[in-house]
């Protein structure tokens, strides 16, 4: 889609919102004022001061946990895209990024925010990233965790009284079950609304908010995934019905006088010493045709990364499926006359010319793995492959 | 998150299933320490909630720092009667051995709970443990000794709740339907591991429908059931 069209659309729809006919899901919701204060604090003796204590021991927890990605350089960075976001709200939260190679981001109701590496593996710039912050800290402004549990607590304490009328009584309780869930959806919408209001407050366009999601939606297609084992689309609006709510109501907070907050290179060197990390985590999944596509997403931004090329080319070869070897080949190839090559893409190409009967090339390979990486863990291993080969 | 709710509901199941109030476990054989024992108190892990009508509990935070409060003196003067001396556990970020002690408390609360699970829940019993109490969180713990001069840690877990007026009346309605409901349960265990070995030699669990710790009068009550027994 280019941008006219992009402006076309929203031109209509701005003209039906001021019609008053507006298609439900495209119902455009105001960021607005948050409901707290900077440095609120609830009352030990509220429920929500229950909620926060208890919180508050999980980020006890969290802080002890070896899940916890400890770089300074990532910490610091997520950090000040938050307070960038927040401005007053700043000292309210803190972000902590959790080794967990899928895509989500959770806000707990004291302000401790998760950001999982899945998500930092998926997201292609600050702009993004400040998306998905700005979503969190919707749900923490709007003390959304607060509101669903009382709604939880009001509905549970109506069902208990039908919970002894029989049969009836028990479809009452699955109405209420349903409604709990669908609140948490209407939640979702609003969190969406309040962080594009912050990012675009903050200078990164709203824009890219739709793009997180596209580029989720193109990788749930391209793996077919099935949604409804999904924990994470359980809990979520469905993600086309999203992207075409929030383009809404990112154009209406899109001021092209502001720039647009991607700041490419600051966000690739931030999080330079976890990168390496964040594309293994992804190819142990093993759900490499979701994997192709996130590699083939990160190409594209920088199609000068033999890095990339590498775990490119160990989808192929771990895949091995019909014209996986071939495609292996290109990648390690495309790897080798990059600066910057792994030397495990040495190793790579050789198990697989081994593979592929060609000794004396895997030979060759082997040696400059090895020449590379003289302390390589499976230095043995590879020797006994030479040796085997010649 | 997951974990605690089957280990809450396992709680809940050796309640209703024993109907006892609470059942200490010994290691048969254990070194025991001439004179008078050091012990290691680790912070308590307590939290009180309200039941709500409908039967969700609702963490109490004023509860909670009321009951630590009063959980704390009445464990130090249990143990002075005793002759035990208890040493607080202080948080040392700077330590570099603080992320070992920090995992020995995780490695800890796991095993206890599995503990809980599979020597209180019938039918959930280790078919290899013969019946035994044998558990242990292995010798890597003796860098706790060291750090406090330690013979053992005592570490204790909490889990109360109260019934709220909404509550009692959902339980009155249920009556009437002849359906038993549960209002307020008191949960958590004791556990007192040998800093040499590692292993558990005492443990005592606490289940009953009764127990408070908003008062000090009350806590003290708790404390004494959940400490009878302990290692002579």
């Amino acid at each position: 889609m280019n941008r006219r069209t992009f402006v076309r659309g929203f031109c209509s729809c701005a003209t039906a919102a001021l019609a008053g006919c507006v298609a439900d899901n495209n119902r455009p919701i105001t960021g607005g004022s948050p409901e707290l204060a900077p440095g609120y604090r609830p009352a030990s003796s509220t429920d929500e001061g229950g909620l926060w204590a208890q919180m508050e021991r999980a980020e006890a927890d969290l802080k002890r946990s070896r899940f916890l990605v400890q770089d300074p350089a990532t910490r610091a960075y997520v950090n000040d895209i938050a307070c960038r976001l927040s401005k007053d709200f700043c000292p309210d939260l803190r972000v902590y990024v959790v080794n967990t190679p899928y895509f989500n981001a959770m806000m707990a109701p004291n302000g401790m925010m998760q950001i999982w590496t899945g998500l930092l593996l998926r997201v292609q710039n600050e702009a993004q990233l400040a998306a998905v912050i700005g979503h969190e800290m919707g749900h923490y402004l709007r003390r959304h965790s607060l509101q669903r549990w009382r709604d939880a607590r009001n509905k549970t304490d109506f069902a208990a009284f039908f919970a002894f009328a029989g049969v009836p009584g028990m479809i009452a309780q699955f109405g209420v079950l349903a409604s709990i869930f669908s609140f948490s959806r209407e939640q979702e919408r609003e969190a969406d609304a309040v962080g594009l209001d912050l990012m675009a407050k903050a200078g990164y366009r709203p824009l890219e908010a739709v793009s997180v999601w596209e580029q989720l939606i193109a990788e749930q297609k391209a793996a077919g995934v099935n949604r409804s084992r999904s924990v994470f689309f359980a809990s979520h609006p469905e993600p086309e019905e999203r992207v075409e709510s929030l383009r809404a109501q990112a154009v209406q907070r899109t001021d092209p006088m502001i720039g647009d907050g991607i700041q490419y290179d600051r966000f690739r060197y931030e999080l330079r010493t976890i990168r390496t990390m964040l594309l293994a985590d992804e190819l142990k999944l093993r759900q490499f045709d979701q994997s192709e596509v996130v590699f083939d997403l990160l190409l594209k931004a920088h199609p000068e990364s033999a890095e990339i090329f590498f775990y490119k080319g160990e989808i192929y070869r771990q895949r091995n499926a019909d014209g996986d070897r071939t495609k292996a080949y290109a990648a390690y190839e495309r790897s080798i006359v990059l600066p910057g090559t792994p030397p495990e893409t040495y190793r790579s190409l050789g198990l697989i010319q081994m593979r592929d009967k060609d000794y004396s090339k895997a030979e060759v390979s082997f040696r400059r793995y090895l020449e590379l990486h003289p302390h390589a863990p499976d230095r043995v291993m590879i020797l006994s492959y030479i040796q085997r080969q010649s | 998150m997951k974990y605690l709710g089957v280990v809450a509901a396992c709680l809940a199941a050796a309640f209703l299933a024993a109907c006892q109030t609470t059942a200490h476990q010994q290691m048969p054989e254990f070194n025991r320490v001439s004179g008078s024992p050091r012990i290691l108190l680790v912070p308590v892990d307590v939290e009180l909630s309200e039941v709500t009508a409908g039967g969700l509990n609702e963490p109490k935070a004023d509860w909670t720092e009321a009951a630590r409060q009063n959980i704390g003196p009445v464990l130090r003067a249990e143990h002075d009667a005793r002759g035990n001396l208890l040493i607080d556990y202080v948080e040392a970020e700077g330590d570099p051995n603080h992320a070992a002690y920090e995992q020995i408390l995780k490695l800890h609360s796991v095993v206890g709970k599995s503990a809980i699970i599979h020597q209180y829940v019938p039918g959930l019993q280790l078919p290899a443990k013969g019946g035994k109490f044998d558990w242990s969180l292995g010798p890597s713990v003796e860098i706790l000794r060291q750090k406090y001069d330690a013979d053992y840690a005592l570490f204790v877990y909490i889990r109360d709740s109260y019934a709220s007026a909404g509550r009692a009346a959902v339980m009155v309605v249920a009556a009437l339907f002849r359906v038993g409901l549960q209002g307020g349960v008191q949960t958590g265990f004791a556990s007192l591991v040998d800093l040499r070995t590692g292993d558990i030699v005492w443990f005592n669990r606490l289940a009953r429908p009764g127990g408070d710790l908003r008062t000090p009068e009350a806590a003290q009550e708790t404390i004494k059931t959940l400490l009878v027994g302990p290692p002579k």
